[in-house]
């Protein structure tokens, strides 16, 4: 019976609801967002010019407040983007105000190590599970033995545990 | 006054040239004596331990002592203290800034330095604990150094003009009982990696990166790590309590240099399971060992010498250079050793399927240290751009919480999987049936979410992920205690599956403040009550009030016709800037969040105030609560296995089991 | 004592390469490091220098209109000041002193104050305490300082006669400095 249960077709049942469910729940955000929602989110992306880590959206003094007025009035005009506003102010105040860095010139590195380091270090543990694998599997013939032989007469060192 | 004044500084400096003298003999005796075999010479060296504590303890008393006295000759104390700084802000005036927060540092590692000897203190014949104690007097002799020549924490001030100088602390370290325990706390962590990073040296010094170094410090790095966890979260908490913009995490340069250590030690206490196990991975642990402790250098450097700017940090140009060149030696010697040891301490054996625990270990492993990576990578990349092209940018949290998110879903997987796998290897079937019940907590945690009208991809795989690890921390737990009975709940295994329930609570509850938090402004008037998310919100009064340091004024706000909360603006006099205070009414569900704007008039009848409708916010503290109740269990010990006794792994001197 | 040491002989030696490779990351990670400044220099650079002016439509501080666009055909120095500001309260002898200058020269520059988050009151108070006729341009939105790209005060703009913005000075600056680079200014525009 327990056994039953836990078999594939009520694993099938269990992706199912799963997909379902996220399904649902994912279509639900699809709303096209409020100009006031707009606004927040264009302001969570840019810094403050005067203060250290705190967003313009965070931020209360007045130099935020007027980067948050012209948001909300460029937001208003309905021509321009996201990403358009951000430059507008980004070209006034410096890339420094800019949270998410760009993904052009140099920039673009913060972007690409990560994904590098990922590759890398998912390659390199496939590399070393094939290596164990190999070794797991192999059984030594005489070149290997030789190999062995050569590198212990070698590298002989006084504590070295012999086999 | 005057000679009160010259006493605090003379007997300070005492301590300080004391204690480096205590501390730079214990590491040249240590090394002598175990060279020339001198046994005399050992058993003196404990006395020097006893000598760099109490230099550390006296330093830390007698700036408390000129603290509370109001000894205004040191130029520390006209940094930092003032006349009417109130007692509790007094006393943590000491880490307010950068003289007094290296003294606390110090005074730590003394304390650590000195439980190690005593513990060790029939074995410093030891090749393996001498050397260890060699690293740990040599970094106390540094920072000895860095806090009686480079900082000089005890100088003499100029006569102080109190028009200008003695403002007391900083406004913000002192309006929150927090103050008191986040910094020693994240201190006892930070430092705490010192332990096992100098066993790790002294391993390779040694050649013997067996087991027994690890027996050592095991647990040593599990506390360690349970402080540094402890204390970042009540950062987190001083954050939001204090700051008022409704977060607890910024992604900050001085929070970044504190969740470095926390993820790659993280990573460690997971690799070194395999190690133990397996003993495999010994050149690797003592790496991350290694990076855990040049990393919290290194955040020092980031945070101390204000080559970053950041809310936290306490500049001063002079320790920078200190600190960095302190890092490169500290790499340069690790790099090296490893360099020389490292392929002659790779251990045989071999890791047969990547389905399985140490698979998953492995895993875990890639993926802290990828964040890790990422998270310095941030954190740094400004300067980078700076030094190649000198232009300033910013890296910021949106870059942070992008990178972040999908692996701390990956993490929630693996945390959900790796609980139920085997050793070496597993099957299908296994798994199956190990992870059927688990799955459908996931599942009826997804469903609970969406049912609530919880939207967006992210955070709903956060939550079905959540329930799926908890369901597999849970079942690891039934198990265990149905087999051992209370048992079952302490040991690292079973103290980890604690740990791994707050966190899963900590996740959850972040996923869902990050994405659900709703927020608005108001002008509330008396009168007219307001409704915002199915609360409602009445100005009682807006009340002026003033003290001895500060001027302010707070709106009372009633809250659901109940109880009435208070924001407030303060106005440190000895500042000027305005402190906003926020009030918060902590809930199950939700946390209502208010806070009073600067734009408000004193003497107005009108309160703008920004409300924040925070969900899940107090099961941020629980979870941390749970993860620091786990470490504790964990560090119990479990089913008692006298002598580690894989086969693969190294011959072990039976004395140097069990600390 | 014997050295317990269990060593694996896998033949290749990999430990040196990847020390050396970690070792060089961190290298140039130290260099990085170890010649950032701790004071971040303002940039005196904006993707505005070269460019047409953004539109200043405001009332001046004794309630007249002022539009920078119908100041075209003079020099235009534009000050942002605040009240509660110190460099800026220091830099203000310098700007009486360099008004006072180009009144006495032909084609002398028209020199504004441009105010925000401030109280007409605070300002009014402290130009008729320090001196300084000429007009102050209200920016109460920000709206002027947000088309600039203007964060931290004090900070000085030049621009020139057909309206382009040629100079921007963050920080406090002097008459003499100031008037130099105006008449450079004024002989490239020729």
């Amino acid at each position: 019976m327990k056994r039953a249960v836990k078999s594939w077709p009520s694993w099938v049942l269990l992706v199912m609801v799963v997909a379902g469910l996220l399904a649902v729940g994912a279509a639900r955000d699809a709303a096209p967002r409020s100009p006031k929602e707009r606004v927040e989110d264009i302001s969570k992306r840019l810094a403050c010019p005067i203060c250290e880590g705190e967003s313009v959206f965070e931020s209360r003094n007045a130099d935020s407040d007027a980067i948050r007025v012209e948001i909300a009035r460029q937001v208003d005009l309905g021509t321009v983007s996201d990403d358009q506003i951000i430059n507008f102010i980004a070209q006034r105040f410096g890339s420094k105000v800019l949270l998410v860095p760009r993904a052009t010139g140099i920039d673009a590195l913060v972007w690409a190590l990560p994904a590098a380091a990922l590759v890398c270090a998912v390659v390199g543990l496939g590399v070393a599970f094939h290596r164990w694998k190999l070794a797991a599997d192999t059984i030594p013939d005489d070149a290997d033995r030789a190999l062995v032989a050569d590198a212990l007469a070698a590298d002989a060192s006084p504590d070295a545990d012999e086999p | 006054m005057l000679a009160t004044a010259s006493l605090n500084g003379i007997v300070g400096h005492a301590a300080l040239i004391i204690g480096l003298a205590a501390s730079v003999f214990g590491a040249l005796g240590l090394v002598i004596a175990n060279v020339t075999g001198d046994g005399r010479l050992l058993r003196t060296i404990s006395n020097y331990a006893w000598m760099a504590l109490g230099g550390a303890v006296v330093a830390v008393a007698v700036m408390e002592r000129a603290l509370i006295t109001r000894d205004f000759s040191l130029a520390y104390i006209q940094q930092v203290g003032s006349r009417d700084t109130p007692a509790l802000f007094n006393v943590t005036a000491l880490w307010s800034a950068l003289e007094g927060s290296i003294l606390l540092w110090l005074l730590i590692l003394a304390i650590y330095t000195a439980v190690i000897m005593k513990r060790n203190r029939q074995r410093l014949d030891d090749p393996l604990v001498a050397w260890a104690l060699v690293v740990m007097f040599t970094v106390t002799a540094f920072f000895f150094f860095l806090s009686f020549g480079p900082i000089d924490a005890f100088k003499n001030g100029p006569v102080p003009d109190f028009t200008r100088c003695c403002l007391g602390p900083n406004p913000l370290l002192q309006n929150h009982i927090l103050v008191l325990f986040h910094p020693p706390i994240l201190y006892l962590g930070y430092v705490g990696f010192t332990v096992p990073f100098a066993f790790a040296i002294a391993a390779l010094i040694t050649g013997r990166v067996g087991e027994g170094w690890l027996v050592a410090t095991r647990r040593w790095a599990l506390y360690a790590w349970g402080f540094l966890t402890v204390g970042i979260l009540l950062g987190g908490w001083w954050s939001y309590e204090v700051l008022g913009w409704g977060g607890v995490w910024g992604w900050d340069p001085v929070e970044n240099a504190s969740f470095l250590p926390w993820l790659t030690g993280t990573a460690y206490l997971h690799s070194v399971l395999v190690q133990e196990r397996r003993g495999m991975l010994r050149v690797w642990n003592i790496s991350l060992l290694v990076a855990t402790f040049s990393l919290t250098i290194l955040g020092t450097f980031i945070t101390r010498s204000g080559v970053l700017a950041s809310v936290h940090a306490f500049s001063n140009g002079t320790i920078g250079p200190y600190l960095l060149g302190f890092f490169g030696v500290i790499v340069a010697v690790s790099l090296g050793l490893i360099a020389w040891r490292g392929d002659r301490l790779r251990s045989p054996g071999a890791i047969d399927s990547p389905i399985s625990r140490e698979g998953a270990f492995l895993a875990n492993n890639v993926i802290f240290t990828v964040f890790a990576f990422i998270v310095l990578l941030g954190t740094v990349f400004p300067l980078i751009v700076e030094a190649l092209q000198n232009r300033q940018i910013a890296v910021g949290p949106p870059f942070f919480d992008r990178l972040s998110m999908p692996i701390g879903i990956t993490l929630l997987f693996l945390m959900a999987i790796a609980p139920v796998l085997p050793w070496r290897k597993a099957s299908t079937e296994l798994l199956r049936d190990r992870l059927f019940w688990p799955a459908w907590c996931g599942a009826g945690a997804l469903a609970i979410s969406v049912f609530v009208g919880a939207d967006g991809l992210a955070p709903l795989l956060a939550f079905m992920l959540g329930g799926f690890a908890g369901g597999a921390a849970t079942r690891q737990l039934l198990l265990a205690l149905r087999r051992q009975g209370w048992r079952g709940l302490v040991g690292r295994a079973n103290g980890g599956m604690v740990v791994h329930l707050g966190v899963i609570i900590v996740a959850v509850a972040l996923a869902a403040s990050n994405s659900y938090t709703r927020v608005a402004e108001f002008t509330l008037q008396q009168g007219k009550p307001v409704s915002y998310q199915g609360h409602t919100f009445e100005l009682v009064k807006l009340q002026q009030f003033a003290d001895a340091r500060s001027t302010g004024v707070k709106a009372l706000i009633r809250v659901d016709g109940g109880k009435s909360y208070a924001p407030a603006i303060t106005t440190f006099t000895n500042f000027g800037t305005k402190i906003p205070t926020p009030s918060v009414r902590n809930g199950l569900l939700n946390d209502l969040y208010l806070t009073l704007e600067p734009s408000v008039r004193f003497d107005g009848t009108e309160a703008p105030v920004k409300i924040y409708v925070k969900p899940l916010i107090v099961w941020l503290w629980i979870g941390g609560m749970l993860m620091a109740a786990g470490t504790v269990l964990a560090g119990f010990p479990g089913r008692r296995r006298r002598v580690p006794t894989d086969p693969v792994s190294a011959p072990i001197e039976l004395e140097s089991a069990g600390v | 004592m014997s050295e317990p040491v269990v060593a694996a002989r896998r033949g290749r030696r990999v430990a040196p390469f990847i020390s050396l490779g970690v070792a060089a990351v961190l290298a140039a990670l130290f260099i990085v490091l170890a010649n950032s400044k701790s004071e971040k220099p303002d940039t005196t650079s904006s993707f505005l220098l070269g460019r047409p002016a953004p539109a200043v439509v405001s009332t001046t501080l004794d309630g007249k209109p002022f539009d920078l666009s119908r100041r075209k055909g003079s020099w235009v120095v534009l000050n942002f000041f605040q009240s509660t500001c110190l460099p800026c309260k220091a830099e203000h002898p310098e700007l009486v002193a360099f008004a006072a200058q180009q009144a006495s020269i032909a084609d002398g520059a028209e020199l504004y104050t441009v105010v925000k988050d401030d109280t007409d009151a605070a300002v009014s108070k402290w130009f008729a305490e320090q001196g300084g006729s000429w007009p102050i341009i209200k920016d109460d939105n920000g709206s002027i300082s947000t088309a600039f790209g203007v964060a931290q005060v004090p900070e000085t703009w030049i621009i020139d006669p057909s309206g382009i913005v040629v100079s921007r000075y963050p920080g406090t600056i002097t008459a003499d400095s100031l008037a130099t680079d105006l008449q450079l200014l004024r002989q490239a525009y020729g």
